[in-house]
């Protein structure tokens, strides 16, 4: 057997153990072909940094306590208007799912809204609230809200008629049926409008913080943008690549799927 | 019998409109709100009128649509070719997915600050921020779609004797047209979020600049009239360009297969 | 339609995860006759499937050779038509210009291909189908969309790969039934695949019995045509023959 062939095999069985390994290695040409180019000074260093320098501002920045501190800011923002476009979001997810006269009333409204975006709401935010931790909350939580009711509304209307028929003639009040089955039933989308709702509004974040922030990742690099140093930038946009793949691929995915499986309805 | 059926659900899904604006024209006058805080209805109606008349809507509309269009344009031109060259090896298009799942969540926004410092403020910026918004997304949701054409229609079609360019054509597009048409929706959807975020920072014309300088001024009605062109251009584009044609593909075709 | 022949066919390959070679046929020899209907019967994993996707030329030859009226095979064409297990019809395309495709390949013009495409959905019976998409269809009717596909294209051999594995019991029995009325119409070359041995000998004039990778036994089947399982359910003949087969893929 070829020394070629035996590697290959050895990667294999590696990945097989450990799936994450397949997750990484794409990664390491990239970053091989990038200090390539940074050396070979194809672009001005000036605009092009290598990925030495981006390290060695990590670790310069996690030193002096900023990282960690913008990190802290951004992901409480996260977590705070996540929580409240959940928390908001699936019980109207669910009443619009299950009652046509509040369908009828609600979904051209929540459709126009959506179509507004989280961003465009953001000067008359800055009138209303100024530039702190409302303006910030309200733009994700309101990103965070139309997916998570989207997609509970489909995962409520797509329950089949003959469970709630079932739950009925087992005698089953309304209430009952709406945790008994609607609830479980519609999950495996909740899931879903979860994982999404969290992707926007992490970019929400981000983008709020560009315009209108005062501390966090996204003003880090909105920051280093005027002192011109791209460094930091680079390692803004790194840092958050980063961390929204670990939580979605190593975390949300997941569990998705584990919802998906477990009640063994296939959602896409 | 089919008009009477479109007619009535228009109206039905411009009733709860109808009923928001008879709430805002009432409200507004009846709780006295500040003008800086709250516009009413009828500064709005004039906002607008004014700005058609003078030709400056327009102009921001325009803008904004046109790096849109350019940015979407030219990715696309990139991205489904070679999405549809890396999907076609398994070995290649499994190795690349984690790459550019990384780079789809970095979509848009995230690049505005790093091509402001490469390409300044201005229609390039603008546009680099959507090609990028909508390439990463498309590129993605292309490789996968040919990546899972099942191997046996490949197979198939191979032995009905097509040759490179029929395959191409006639079983890799098709196949993966509803996950490209998926993947423009979103990465469109991404570009006008982003496209609004980088107008309000890094150009003189648009409709987020339209959004952002009319703050500096409370002019609230501008504010809003911007907000509801905002909200309404995405639901024409939306509704009337994207849903159809995804509804189209994979309905017609009974493919379930979605990114 | 021609003649196939296969001379010490073997197929080994590299796994990676248990990082040896593998051996997936092993010198397999069979000569088929022009118009005759092969069927090759075995349990799982015996390589009956890894023999069909070297004659269509899907995977290669890593030792000895497959030749079509002495010319060595190279890569997949429409010599060799194929019928899959899981139907692969293009399902964006209706089921006429599924059966029309072959054809167009070829650069026969619309009109001309269209009627050829119809008189195939005639023979199998599904001229109503035509405006139709795959997915509106059954399985069964895929299926039989399938075939004349393959056939539409007047391949030299056809190969077909568990063909009615996917579909219910019933449908299977009409399936084999329609089969054998259209080879009896068309007389092509077939080699048929399946671990079904009644099926093999059903649609047969030729029974070869494969078992990890190797020949084990052919065996002629005589039974008058045309077959219908009414007929052969309780024929001594038939039930011999498949009683033999059986006794040889379930020693092995």
């Amino acid at each position: 057997m070829s020394p070629l062939l035996q590697a290959w095999s050895a990667y294999v069985r590696l990945t097989v153990r450990w799936p994450s390994i397949a997750s990484i290695v794409p990664f390491v040409p990239v970053a091989a072909v990038w200090w390539m180019v940074t050396e070979l000074e194809l672009f001005p260093r000036v605009f092009l940094p290598g990925p030495v320098e981006v390290v060695r501002s990590f670790g310069s920045l996690v030193y002096k306590g900023i990282l960690p501190e913008y990190l802290q800011d951004s992901m409480v923002r996260l977590a705070v208007g996540a929580f409240w476009g959940i928390a908001l979001g699936i019980p109207l997810g669910i009443l619009v799912g299950t009652s046509q006269r509040a369908h009828t009333a609600l979904w051209p409204l929540l459709l126009f809204f959506q179509a507004i975006g989280d961003i465009a709401w953001l000067p008359i935010l800055v009138i209303w609230f100024g530039y702190g931790l409302i303006t910030m909350t309200f733009v994700i939580v309101y990103t965070v809200i139309f997916p998570v009711v989207l997609n509970t509304v489909l995962g409520v209307r797509s329950i089949p008629i003959t469970m709630h028929r079932a739950a009925l003639s087992l005698g089953a009040s309304r209430a009952r049926i709406l945790w008994e089955v609607v609830l479980p039933g519609a999950l495996p989308n909740i899931v879903t409008g979860l994982r999404n709702g969290l992707g926007y509004g992490w970019r929400a974040l981000i983008a709020a913080e560009i315009i209108v922030g005062t501390s966090g990742i996204g003003f880090l690099m909105f920051d280093a943008r005027r002192a011109g140093s791209v460094v930091e930038i680079l390692l803004g946009m790194i840092i958050l690549g980063i961390l929204w793949y670990i939580v979605d691929s190593w975390i949300l995915a997941p569990i998705e799927r584990a919802t998906g499986q477990r009640w063994g309805l296939v959602t896409r | 019998m089919r008009l009477r059926q479109q007619l009535s659900s228009a109206f039905t899904f411009s009733a709860p409109f109808a009923v928001l604006l008879v709430l805002w024209a009432l409200l507004v006058p009846y709780f006295n709100v500040n003008p800086r805080l709250f516009p009413d209805l009828g500064s709005v109606m004039q906002a607008g009128i004014e700005g058609f008349q003078d030709g400056s809507l327009i102009g921001h509309i325009g803008a904004s649509l046109l790096r849109v269009a350019v940015g979407t344009v030219l990715a696309l031109v990139v991205a489904i070719p070679l999405g549809v060259a890396m999907g076609v090896s398994p070995v290649v298009s499994s190795f690349l997915t984690p790459l550019f799942r990384f780079f789809s969540v970095l979509a848009g926004i995230a690049w505005i600050p790093i091509a402001t410092l490469w390409f300044g403020y201005g229609f390039g910026a603008i546009t680099f921020i959507i090609f990028n918004a909508v390439f990463f997304i498309v590129t993605y949701n292309t490789l996968l779609g040919v990546s899972t054409i099942p191997r046996q229609v490949r197979d198939a079609a191979a032995s009905l004797g097509a040759g490179r360019w029929a395959m191409l054509t006639e079983v890799l597009l098709p196949g993966a047209l509803p996950n490209i048409v998926t993947g423009i929706r979103t990465g469109l959807g991404f570009a006008w979020r982003g496209l609004i975020a980088a107008e309000m920072i890094a150009t003189n014309v648009g409709l987020g600049y339209m959004l952002f300088v009319a703050r500096d001024f409370y002019r609230t009605e501008v504010i809003v009239l911007g907000m509801i062109v905002i909200g309404v251009l995405w639901l024409l584009l939306d509704r009337l360009l994207l849903a159809p044609l995804e509804r189209a593909t994979i309905e017609r075709w009974g493919m379930v297969q979605r990114a | 339609m021609k003649s196939l022949t296969i001379r010490n066919l073997s197929k080994t390959y590299f796994d990676p995860y248990a990082g040896a070679h593998v051996t997936a046929v092993h010198d397999v020899s069979l000569e088929v006759k022009e118009g005759e209907f092969v069927s090759i019967v075995g349990p799982s994993g015996c390589g009956k499937t890894t023999i069909l996707n070297m004659i269509a030329g899907f995977i290669p030859i890593t030792g000895g050779e497959i030749l079509i009226d002495g010319r060595p095979v190279k890569g997949p064409g429409p010599d060799r038509g194929v019928v899959f297990q899981s139907f692969a019809l293009f399902p964006w395309r209706t089921v006429l210009e599924n059966v029309a495709f072959g054809p167009k390949m070829r650069g026969i013009g619309r009109t001309e291909r269209e009627r050829i495409a119809h008189e195939y959905l005639a023979l199998a019976k599904l001229s109503d189908a035509a405006g139709r998409y795959p997915n509106e269809l059954s399985g069964g009717m895929q299926q039989r969309v399938g075939v004349v596909r393959a056939l539409a294209n007047e391949p030299d051999v056809l190969l077909m790969d568990e063909p009615f594995a996917s579909v219910d019991a019933q449908t299977r029995m009409t399936l084999q039934e329609e089969l054998t009325r259209i080879w009896q119409d068309r007389r092509p070359t077939v080699i048929f695949i399946t671990h079904d041995v009644g099926e093999a000998v059903f649609l047969a004039n030729r029974v070869v019995v494969l078992s990890e990778g190797r020949m084990l036994e052919e065996i002629r089947v005589d039974l008058p045509r045309p077959r219908s399982w009414d007929a052969l359910h309780e024929d001594e003949q038939f039930k011999a023959v498949t009683g033999r087969v059986l006794q040889l893929v379930r020693s092995a």
